[in-house]
């Protein structure tokens, strides 16, 4: 027996798993309706694909949900994890599932996928006949996959740095990379025996002023760490930043530099597709307001010519949205959808130029790091502070990068720390900014964040 | 100026706790931030370890008071009289009194209080209370 086979034994061996079939699952994704695989459907639609956002403790919530979604003709269905279940807790989740199940309250806010387990929900996937996307944060995945492809949910969200810096304060990042890795292979093992299995990364990070190269550059390395285990179709994604220009901007760079770093990498076989997330920051509290801001990321989605967008609802300021509220904001998106057609390409070269720069800059730095491979380059860098998010909770996270926005929304680099870009990206970012000089610094970010308010 | 700062207890808050970092530091204090999730124990660690003059606990989730009921005894255990002790942000869960909130809180053991007060207001305050006792 082969190292991963150990390690996949070891891992459904713990004890909230009944028995894991490994042949049995093989046998079932062998067989498994294509309708159930994005990968087929991103090859086949012509049509941006629709997802929401959703999970409940408890079977009949999340089948009642999907019911909805059904009725409004939804393209990909989610599967949200709840907290427990993202940091292995599964006897707390266990807890709070029979609580949830006995009452009429909902005791956690996703769905505990290990306690179900894969008999009992694939019922559900194949009943629905439509992908399920695995939506969590957990920076030990293996189970919580393993328990995923098993059920027939074949898109995978999440990575060792996008699920971890912006959620973990001290999780060990060279295990989120290690831990990673398996999930990777065991994608890509599964994706030979029927059609592939996608992978998704996760671009919002921590949501808040987020510049687009720091974005761009853990979009294309954690697709290079997933390609190069074998995963043959994965996406790129970013949320909107509160600037359409540097929407479209980050869309036209992402899509050129992750075909151009796949193909480096000797990647070419695998397909790469662009997710776009509606605004991820703080929602205005007239939900009227957030229909017409959810409006306008969907006109965005459409200009920059996404694959797949992820929807909001007007409940965002408010907490976890109705079945109705959720399934409402899928058919407004897909009307919105479909009357945007001939839209025009629109480009903007001087910042198509700077952001091209500033990303290959940072990944040159990447790839010159001494280490042996490609993980342990990525560790290096973030711990030298050449890979840095704003508004990390992680103890390892540089924090030396503050960003603003300029006067058109635009989100600039203000303080650099020790990000690898030349003087003459940094120039630029700087020539963009323009302080009041009768305000603080900080009164000027928290405005930035709060733009859509 | 030395400030240790952080968000006490189970609370992962980041960006306020990166906001008061970053106005610190443009009002020229040398700052220690020790993140999310940090407990009691650990802030008085570093006022020892750093030598600070000011500890900047900060909290958004509403859970403070049960995190920072024993100041006092912990505080007994070294000479921390010349520390001043800060904490802000929004202090209690559910709608709060500032009047029965902020004594509550001093007799824990903190010299200023600020329950959901503007970032800047209570520096400010921070700033002429360090003035003062010069």
């Amino acid at each position: 027996m082969n190292l991963l086979a150990i390690e996949r034994d070891a891992i459904v061996g713990n004890e909230f798993i009944e028995n894991f079939d490994f042949a049995e699952v093989e046998e079932f994704i062998k067989n498994a309706s294509a309708n159930l695989f994005i990968s087929h459907k991103f090859k086949n639609s012509n049509e941006i694909l629709v997802q929401p956002r959703g999970g409940f403790p408890t079977y009949d919530k999340v089948f009642e949900l999907y019911e909805e979604f059904e009725k409004v003709k939804v393209d990909v269905l989610p599967l949200t994890i709840d907290s427990n279940t993202r940091l292995n807790d599964y006897e707390s989740a266990r807890k709070m599932l029979k609580l949830s199940e006995e009452s009429e309250m909902d005791m956690l806010n996703g769905y505990p996928l290990i306690n179900h387990g894969y008999r009992t929900t694939r019922r559900m996937i194949t009943h629905f006949d439509t992908p399920v996307s695995l939506r969590h944060g957990t920076p030990d995945a293996r189970l919580l996959v393993e328990v995923a492809l098993a059920s027939g949910i074949f898109e995978i969200e999440g990575g060792p740095i996008s699920y971890l810096l912006p959620y973990s304060k001290n999780f060990p990042l060279d295990k989120a990379f290690l831990y990673w890795k398996y999930v990777e292979k065991v994608c890509a093992k599964y994706s030979k025996l029927n059609l592939p299995i996608n992978r998704e990364s996760f671009g919002p990070l921590s949501a808040t002023l987020q510049p687009p190269a720091i974005v761009l550059v853990i979009q294309i390395l954690e697709m290079l760490l997933s390609l190069e285990e074998g995963v043959k179709s994965f996406s790129v994604s970013f949320s909107q930043t509160g600037s359409m220009n540097q929407d479209i901007v980050s869309s036209n760079v992402i899509k050129k530099l992750s075909r151009f770093y796949a193909d480096k990498f000797g990647h070419d076989d695998a397909t790469i597709n662009l997710v776009y997330h509606q605004w991820m920051g703080a929602f205005p509290r007239d939900k009227n307001f957030s229909e017409s801001l959810i409006n306008t990321s969907t006109v965005i989605a459409s200009i920059v010519g996404a694959d797949k967008i992820i929807t909001k609802t007007r409940d965002e300021a408010f907490g976890i949205p109705t079945k109705e509220a959720n399934a409402l904001t899928v058919a407004n998106t897909k009307y919105t959808l479909k009357i945007l057609k001939g839209i025009p390409k629109i480009s903007d070269e001087e910042e198509e130029e700077n952001l091209t720069n500033e990303v290959n800059e940072i990944l040159e730095a990447v790839f010159n790091d001494k280490a042996d491979t490609l993980w342990r380059k990525i560790f290096n860098s973030i711990k030298k502070g050449y890979i840095d998010i704003p508004f990390s909770p992680h103890i390892i996270n540089n924090n030396e990068v503050i960003t603003i926005r300029d006067k058109n929304f635009n989100i600039r680099i203000l303080e650099k720390g020790k990000l690898p870009i030349s003087k003459k990206s940094f120039d630029y970012e700087k020539s963009k900014i323009k302080l009041d000089k009768d305000r603080t610094v900080v009164d000027q970010i928290i405005d930035g964040i709060g733009i859509m308010l | 100026m030395k400030v240790v700062t952080g968000v006490v207890g189970n609370d992962v808050h980041v960006v306020a706790n990166r906001l008061i970092e970053i106005s610190l530091k443009e009002r020229g204090f040398e700052v220690f931030n020790l993140g999310v999730n940090t407990y009691l124990e650990e802030f008085i660690d570093a006022v020892v370890e750093t030598r600070a003059d000011v500890l900047l606990i900060s909290s958004l989730n509403g859970e403070a008071e049960g995190w920072c009921r024993d100041l006092q005894s912990l505080k007994s255990n070294y000479d921390l009289k010349d520390v001043i002790f800060m904490i802000g942000g929004n202090l209690g869960v559910g709608e709060m009194n500032p009047a029965e909130i902020v004594p509550k809180f001093k007799d824990y053991g903190f010299d200023l209080v600020f329950h959901q007060v503007d970032l800047n207001e209570g520096l400010d305050v921070l700033e002429e209370y360090l003035g003062a006792r010069r």
